[in-house]
């Protein structure tokens, strides 16, 4: 099975070479039997690359450990659902990963194009195989996982004890698949130039692929933290790591795009910009993953053989040059007429927005590779941390959440007084109220309290701005329609699902800023060293450290338990068990916290350390809204599922169009 | 408009105001130097003080506490670290010398592409205007569509498009 996984891949990677040209052939010679030859590739890419996984699979579930990259992920106690996961686990097996995600989204665009967009399809095609054949080559010559040890040994060294959890199998999917998904825009943005085909079609062609990317990015980001709050035992989520930057700055620039094309849509203007977004996004998924395999910058989440830098580096020089050449080059044919009535109007908000957003794209990028230049510069390597991203970052996404409120209602074109009057005075009166209220009750003075308190009153103005929009289109629908509220409601969003369900995320994101603002400032945590019987107090909590327990729960595994009694008000309120996993054959025991969550606040526990005489070192965090930034996910979820939700409208506005267009190729009935 | 230009500016100064203002951590002194510090592990595991869950850790904090009892300044124990590992135990640059190119650069590339946005934005609206003037209609004509116009122009403003 083996061989066989190894050879398909080679047959994988000649058939993209194949098909590539083929296309490219097709569409420059107009060449209609090339076309149709082209045509069978992605498919038998797609199959072969199957086939090599499902070897991969095979040999992870049946502890073959004569592939040496089965013997360093995976042992014969390990889980089979981390068994399935061991696949992404390390370098080989990821890239095999990425592929197989690369290669299934390039069939779903040829199935979905396969008779229409002939203009551009073609060249889409031929830029998808390229990235297909750069990933091929790395899986085949450089990161093979079909890699063979000559004296097979009977037990592998088990996956690292961290990825033992079922985030394991959730988030690298999720963050994979949107890096993977932000290929198809740029496909269909570099095809767009080489066919010069450059109104917006190719937008129409694949919002909903940088919507879908974008959705798994933002799920994979919140997923990640989760993992890490649960996992690491910090008691926090994100800690500005170069590879969780790397994460971050294509769902960003992912951002801007998704809000200036709404320019490009209504008035044909920004097409440059729009263009050198879509590239952007995708240099800086390369870019991320350079950052993770490369070894150059310090992080907890690079891969263990990281020498794959050079190549990914070189790669994205070519993209970097190509791009910009194409850009250059059609320069004439992307110009617009780029008119705008007011200073005052939506189209400068999303223009503002797409400053910040970048703004925080490029502070971010700034200080992941502010090491590398200090050390060229100077000769010194430094770190950049959270304290810097933090004093960086925080307010200019203050701006930018100041922004998520004043955009949607706003009025294009052109904003007058009365039409600001009308919409902002309820939200400013939210806003104003907000900071009356609080002033006395919260804490202030520290940098991190003053911005909490900010952000609680820009979340205030944000979120009357959003809900008064939803509470007009509610209003009008009940007074035309004589509807229920909730009936009116359901149909103004369901009519309207691009609006109402950006609206919808953007609730989301503010959900996300109060649960970030209110964690970082109002956060507490105490370490006790107890004996079994004592109590200590943190919030108006009684914890009593109640006795250790220890159980042997594989062959490979034993817990280390510690029983807690929380007490509320002199009631009790849980019984909190972290525990300590000691896993054979590792030096590092793993701490495994255990969280009551409330939308309050999270009560965070870990064993920190115990002895033989029975006590234990405990670690205590309460943070405050931290499930506000997981509900917050969730809201954007779906939001963003309505967002996408096909619309007959729509479809049928657009099939029209479809008729209409010319197409390279005649069709059967046509000839 | 003034009263816009006005509330901008408070919104600016408050924005400037608040960064500029109070410590940075509300917490103890020995959570500032948690969060001013890198974990030395031999792991080299990348993560600030108060992130790290290593057994190096944990001591490392056991020795700040003393450090901090024995009558030592948080600024004196950063000052021994750093002669000790060199700057990379810092949490974030220094904010002078070179290092402070780390902390100035976003704000100069927000500041310039803010100047950038604003300038594109009044061409683009003087290029309309410009339109606007060519196209101009006969005056009888003007006055009817200036009335129409003002008409769409308000109901414009109070709908979605």
């Amino acid at each position: 099975m083996n061989d066989i996984g190894e050879f398909t891949l080679l047959i994988a990677l000649a058939t993209a070479i194949y098909g590539c040209v083929a296309y490219i052939m097709a569409a420059r010679g107009n060449r209609i039997d090339l076309y149709l030859s082209a045509d069978k590739t992605p498919l038998i890419v797609w199959g072969c690359v199957m086939i090599s996984s499902i070897c991969l699979w095979r040999a992870f579930l049946t502890n073959d450990f004569s592939l040496q990259y089965v013997w360093a992920y995976s042992n014969i106690e390990l889980d089979t659902f981390y068994k399935v996961a061991s696949f992404w686990g390390g370098q080989k097996g990821s890239l095999l990963f990425w592929t197989l995600l690369l290669t299934t989204y390039t069939v779903v665009v040829h199935f979905q194009n396969r008779k229409k967009n002939l203009r551009v399809v073609p060249y889409a095609m031929a830029v998808l195989l390229t990235i297909i054949i750069f990933f091929l080559c790395l899986v085949n010559f450089s990161t093979n996982p079909f890699e063979r040890i000559p004296l097979p040994p009977e037990d592998g060294r088990g996956l690292n004890p961290l990825l033992q959890n079922y985030w394991m199998v959730i988030h690298p999917p999720t963050l994979y698949l949107g890096y993977v998904g932000f290929t198809v825009p740029f496909a269909f943005a570099v095809a767009a130039l080489i066919s010069k085909n450059l109104d917006d079609g190719w937008i129409r062609l694949t919002r909903k692929w940088t919507l879908i990317s974008w959705f798994f990015l933002c799920m994979g980001n919140l997923f990640g933290a989760s993992w890490a709050y649960v996992e690491l035992g910090w008691g926090g989520y994100w800690a500005w790591d170069p590879v969780e930057n790397a994460a971050f700055m294509p769902l960003l620039i992912a951002t801007a795009f998704l809000h200036s094309i709404m320019i490009q849509e209504k008035k044909d203007m920004m097409k440059v910009w729009n263009m050198s977004l879509v590239l952007l996004t995708f240099v800086m998924t390369i870019f991320g993953t350079f950052i993770t395999r490369s070894g150059l910058i310090q992080s907890v989440h690079t891969f263990d053989e990281a020498t794959l830098g050079y190549y990914f580096l070189a790669f994205l020089f070519v993209i970097l040059f190509a791009c910009t050449a194409l850009i250059v080059s059609r320069l004439p044919l992307l110009k617009s007429k780029n008119q705008l009535d007011s200073f005052l109007s939506r189209e400068s908000g999303f223009l503002f927005n797409n400053l910040l957003l970048l703004g925080i794209a490029f502070a971010t990028f700034w200080g992941t590779i502010f090491p590398i230049i200090s050390e060229a510069v100077r000769g010194i390597k430094i770190t950049v941390g959270p304290p810097f991203y933090n004093q960086v970052n925080v307010p200019i996404g203050l701006a930018l959440l100041a922004l998520v409120g004043i955009g949607p209602v706003i009025a294009w074109r052109r904003a007058t007084l009365s039409n600001l009057k009308k919409n902002f005075l309820k939200p400013l009166a939210a806003a104003f109220i907000t900071a009356v209220a609080l002033f006395p009750v919260i804490p202030l003075g520290s940098r991190v309290e003053n911005y909490t308190y900010v952000a609680f009153i820009l979340c205030a103005f944000v979120m009357t701005c959003i809900l008064s929009e939803f509470y007009k289109g509610t209003a009008s629908r009940m007074g035309l329609h004589e509807e229920s509220m909730f009936g009116a409601l359901a149909t103004v969003t369901w009519r309207n699902k691009r609006r109402y369900g950006g609206y919808i995320v953007h609730i989301g994101v503010v959900l996300i800023f109060a649960g970030i603002a209110g964690s970082q400032a109002y956060g507490t945590h105490v370490e006790k060293h107890l004996k079994p019987g004592e109590t200590f107090k943190i919030r108006g909590y009684d914890i009593t450290y109640e006795k250790l327990v220890a159980v042997e729960a594989t062959s490979v595994k034993t817990r280390v338990i510690a029983q807690l009694d929380v007490k509320r008000n002199g009631n009790h309120y849980w019984t909190a068990r972290p525990e300590k996993e000691f896993y054979k054959g590792q030096n590092q025991p793993v701490s495994e916290v255990d969280v009551l969550s409330t939308w309050r606040e999270d009560l965070y526990m870990i064993l920190a350390d115990f002895r033989d005489d029975e006590s234990a070192t405990i670690k205590v965090y309460v943070n405050p809204m931290v499930s506000w930034m997981w509900t917050g996910g969730w809201i954007i979820a779906f939001g963003t599922m309505i967002s996408m939700w096909p619309d007959r409208l729509e479809q049928r506005r657009r099939l029209e169009r479809f008729r209409r267009e010319e197409t390279l190729f005649p069709s059967p009935a046509q000839e | 408009m003034p009263l816009l230009k006005f509330i901008f500016s408070i919104f600016v100064a408050v924005w400037f105001f608040v960064g500029v203002s109070g410590t940075t951590y509300a917490g103890s002194l020995l959570q500032d130097l948690e969060n001013a510090l890198m974990c030395k592990c031999d792991d080299k595991c990348g993560k600030v003080l108060v992130n790290c869950t290593c057994s190096t850790s944990d001591k490392t904090r056991a020795k700040f506490s003393k450090m901090l009892d024995s009558g030592l300044t948080v600024d004196q124990i950063i000052k021994s670290q750093v002669d000790e590992y060199g700057e990379t135990v810092l949490s974030a640059p220094t904010k002078f010398g070179f290092n402070l190119t780390a902390w100035v650069m976003p704000f100069i590339a927000l500041v310039a592409g803010g100047v950038g946005v604003r300038k594109v934005i009044y061409s683009w609206v003087g290029k309309k205007e410009k339109t606007a003037t060519q196209n101009d209609e006969p005056e009888e004509k003007t006055a009817t569509s200036e009335k129409y116009s003002k008409r769409l122009q308000d109901e414009l403003d109070g709908i979605e498009l």
